[in-house]
């Protein structure tokens, strides 16, 4: 396309000085605050981060929180998913507008939504007690159910959208194809959909995943300081306790867990 | 045509001289700024001829700028809790205040007058705290009965990490016969019923909505935020708890070396003065640390008002906080929120 290749990245050249200007080099400077103690370059801050209890048990509430909103995003998912590809070309349209119509709404409301629907006098509650299921009230808010369901309303939609996208890529005769073979529909999903859309389930689940991982409104509004999360105790560390050491090791573990998590689903999509 | 430019630049550099106005930074909590801007700054700014620059934030980016400036003040003067001020007194980074240049110096309540014990702060407000619950459903008596079975689980106690959180643990501290400032004892009981609390509240906008819809009914909350809760259809009532009420007060600074300390002082005299701090009162904005200050009994309603309420509050000493609030965050973040 270009005479050689100097017009091709005199093209990239300001997109990349802009990045790495504005975005690379002051992240790097944040990061480096992680390893650096008294001034002096050192790994006893990762040291200390980790030898907290508080720390790592936020450490594993965050990747699994995220890895179960991956995983139950992707059964919803491609459960809607496939319901949606089989549907006539206009209802498709307008059903996927209703998939991508949350995403276009502020987070902030939407998790608002929840603490009036999940709250003790809330629709939740009304219909639990209603239904005798419980006596009284159940306490949802600031659980980690809560900070489960306010971040799967989140990102599930990411994840349908991914898999339309690789569904619709689906040879349409396979799953006829399959089931005449005498497939069952277990198998027909395992060894047929699941494999030709792996690229899709790849790109839901990393958007998914980190999306959940690096949520802050979601877990800030439902979990509170009773639920932290990665992101909430980095907040709470540089809002509250000026302690960027923490901030800059806590950013550190979130970008290795985002970029880990692509790596992994790759080699899980592959094998 | 070629005296054009040089007549023009001229003209320039003579307006700019001539209207050019003296400026003072200062650093102030970010509520109410509307009611602020009306009460106070836009008064001043006609009575000195002056610009006034406001910078806002939370108290930990407010300090840490001051703190990173510290050689060359961008911040001329501040306003922050005393514990606060005296975290930057400690390093060294505030002004000792000639309080001659405040007329109003001697009308201040006695508490405000050197707060930190070495004349780098005034007070020019205070707050009450105690507890906020719903009349209907439960009585609140004691700092203690935050804790009883009777509220389990409808119960919300404030983060450690903000003003209220050592306030409460204080009084609790006092309820449950613990003496002194070592709040072990009572942050394990605390981390007992730990489950039975809702959550541990940041805001208080925070905590109206939640008691506004019934998920909370009691809940330790500073007297400034009471008009949150005292103009709402739900019966909300404030405690007056057996060991009395706890409460803090926000000072007033100067930074070291700013260069621009007589127009701070006038700042802070104006602001120290019963005339503003009356205007300031009556908007409800922040109670009054002047005791000329007369407001009607509704207004003194939403504020920590009056000689009696005031010298009663059960504070703790911001040199006690500053020294122990590292040990309770981090025994609070072991055994309460783990």
């Amino acid at each position: 396309m270009f005479q050689n290749r100097t017009e091709g990245l005199a093209l990239v050249l300001p997109a990349a000085v802009f990045i790495a200007v504005l975005f690379l080099f002051p992240v790097g400077i944040l990061l480096s605050e992680g390893f650096k103690v008294g001034g002096e370059w050192s790994l006893a801050g990762y040291a200390d981060f980790v030898s907290k209890p508080l720390n790592r048990t936020v450490f594993f509430r965050t990747l699994k929180l995220g890895f179960l909103v991956a995983f139950v995003s992707a059964i919803i998912g491609y459960a809607t998913a496939f319901c949606i590809v089989n549907l006539e070309p206009a209802q498709r349209g307008r059903v996927f507008g209703l998939i991508i119509l949350p995403l276009m709404i502020s987070p902030v409301a939407r998790t608002y939504a929840w603490i009036v629907i999940l709250g003790r006098t809330g629709i939740v509650n009304k219909a639990i007690v209603g239904m005798g299921l419980s006596d009284s009230p159940i306490r949802f808010l600031f659980t980690e159910t809560a900070v489960f369901i306010g971040l799967l309303q989140l990102f599930m939609p990411l994840m349908i959208v991914s898999l339309i996208s690789a569904m619709e890529n689906l040879p349409k005769d396979a799953i006829p194809a399959a089931r005449v073979l005498g497939a069952s529909w277990l198998q027909v999903f395992t060894k047929v959909i699941l494999p030709l859309t792996r690229e899709g389930l790849v790109l839901g689940g990393t958007l998914v995943f980190t999306g959940a991982l690096t949520a802050y409104i979601t877990p800030a509004i439902l979990g509170g300081s009773k639920v932290l999360m990665l992101e909430t105790l980095l907040y709470q560390r540089v809002n509250v306790s000026n302690d960027y050491v923490s901030a800059g090791i806590i950013a550190t573990i979130l970008i290795v867990m985002c970029f880990g998590a692509n790596v992994v689903l790759r080699r899980v999509a592959k094998a | 045509m070629k005296y054009l430019l040089p007549v023009c630049a001229g003209l320039m550099l003579a307006s700019t001289s001539t209207f050019a106005k003296d400026k003072l930074t200062i650093s102030v909590y970010s509520f109410a700024q509307d009611a602020y801007k009306e009460a106070l700054y836009d008064p001043f700014e006609e009575i000195c001829d002056c610009d006034l620059v406001i910078e806002t934030g939370n108290s930990v980016e407010r300090m840490a700028k001051i703190e990173a400036n510290a050689a060359k003040p961008v911040i001329d003067m501040a306003v922050i809790s005393s514990h606060d001020a005296l975290a930057l007194a400690r390093k060294g980074l505030l002004q000792t205040l000639d309080t001659s240049k405040l007329s109003s110096f001697n009308d201040l309540y006695e508490a405000a007058k050197n707060p930190l014990g070495d004349n780098t702060a005034v007070g020019y407000t205070f707050y009450a705290s105690s507890i906020v619950y719903r009349s209907d459903l439960v009585d609140i008596k004691s700092w203690a009965d935050l804790l009883k079975p009777e509220v389990a689980g409808r119960v919300s106690l404030p983060n450690i990490t903000g003003t209220q959180g050592p306030l409460t643990l204080h009084m609790l501290n006092q309820a449950l016969g613990h003496k002194g400032i070592d709040f072990t004892k009572t942050i394990d009981a605390v981390a007992e019923n730990a489950d039975n609390i809702v959550t541990f509240y940041s805001r208080s906008s925070e905590l109206a909505q939640l008691m506004q819809q019934e998920e909370v009914i009691a809940a330790p909350l500073g007297r400034f935020a009471w008009s949150r809760f005292s103009g709402s259809d739900l019966p909300f009532k404030w405690a007056e708890p057996a060991e009395g009420q706890t409460g803090g007060m926000n000072v007033m600074l100067m930074t070291k070396g700013n260069g621009n300390e007589e127009l701070a002082y006038k700042f802070m005299d104006y602001w120290l003065s019963t005339e503003v701090q009356t205007r300031i009162a009556m908007a409800k904005i922040d109670s009054p640390a002047n005791m000329k200050v007369e407001v009607p009994a509704d207004v003194a309603d939403s504020l920590t008002y009056g000689a009696e309420l005031i010298n009663s509050l059960n504070m703790i000493s911001p040199a006690d906080i500053i020294d122990n609030r590292d040990a309770w965050v981090e025994q609070w973040n072991n055994k309460v929120i783990k």
